[in-house]
């Protein structure tokens, strides 16, 4: 079970979105993302499209408009 | 009582609003500014004429522009940047995201990334401003105020649109990941 971590910040719709996707592709069941972002709305659309593909999704405000989005690939 | 565990502070300031909440508002206050006014709500024309003011500041003069020669254009110059009704607007939209984003405490300066970002928003921001001036307005005078005033333009607008959105997401992924 490997832990990686996206870099995302400074970076805007739809990158981090984008990003996310191609790094789970990569990873195997079990495996935790955290993707760090500074876009409120790519913190809305990162969970929801995690979520959709059956994911398990933490959302953690670390510091002022800045989220660590944590996701388990499930399958 | 922690104001940060409260549900009315989550709910109006924290947490974004619903679509719905968002569009309904934007209806009522287009209707406001074209009774009020007497034009439908527009952002961009408004930054080109932040534009003609700043030429004037440093002596420039835009009176032969023809973009700028229509008898309306050259009275809202005349008039001065802080008699505009577009103006005021334009300024309150970005008082209104600080305030907003100051409630939430999600104020952040974010640092540019790479000089590839740094020259693509310039690029990104050139062509939208060209773009929505030959479009004759930007996707609030041209399509939100076009198309709530029944207006086709506003139609052909929309469909352009999302033709737009594909081929730049399809370069975005090809120059950006």
């Amino acid at each position: 079970m490997a832990e990686y971590e996206l870099d995302c910040f400074g970076e805007a719709c739809p990158i981090p979105l984008v990003k996310a996707e191609k790094k789970l592709d990569e990873m195997v069941v079990g495996d935790i993302l955290i993707v760090l972002i500074d876009h409120s709305c790519a913190m809305k659309n990162v969970p929801e499209w995690a979520r959709k593909q059956g994911h398990n999704v933490e959302i953690d405000e670390v510091d002022d408009g800045e989220w660590e989005v944590v996701i388990e690939k499930m399958k | 009582m922690d104001i940060r565990k409260s549900k009315f502070y989550k709910a109006w300031f924290k947490d974004a609003w619903p679509y719905i909440t968002g569009a309904v508002l934007l209806s009522v206050f287009q209707i406001v500014t074209l009774a009020a006014t007497g034009n439908p709500w527009g952002v961009s024309g408004v930054l080109a004429n932040w534009g003609a003011w700043i030429v004037e500041l440093f002596g420039g003069n835009v009176d032969k522009w023809y973009y700028f020669s229509s008898e309306g254009a050259q009275a809202t110059l005349a008039n001065g940047f802080l008699k505009d009704a577009g103006t005021m607007r334009n300024l309150g939209i970005i008082i209104g995201a600080l305030f907003a984003t100051l409630m939430a405490s999600q104020f952040k300066i974010k640092k540019l990334k790479s000089k590839k970002q740094l020259i693509a928003a310039i690029l990104g921001g050139l062509l939208m401003g060209y773009g929505a001036r030959v479009g004759f307005g930007c996707n609030i005078g041209a399509l939100f105020s076009g198309i709530a005033s029944m207006s086709l333009s506003g139609w052909v607008y929309a469909v352009f649109l999302f033709v737009g959105a594909y081929v730049g997401s399809k370069l975005l992924i090809k120059f950006f990941m």
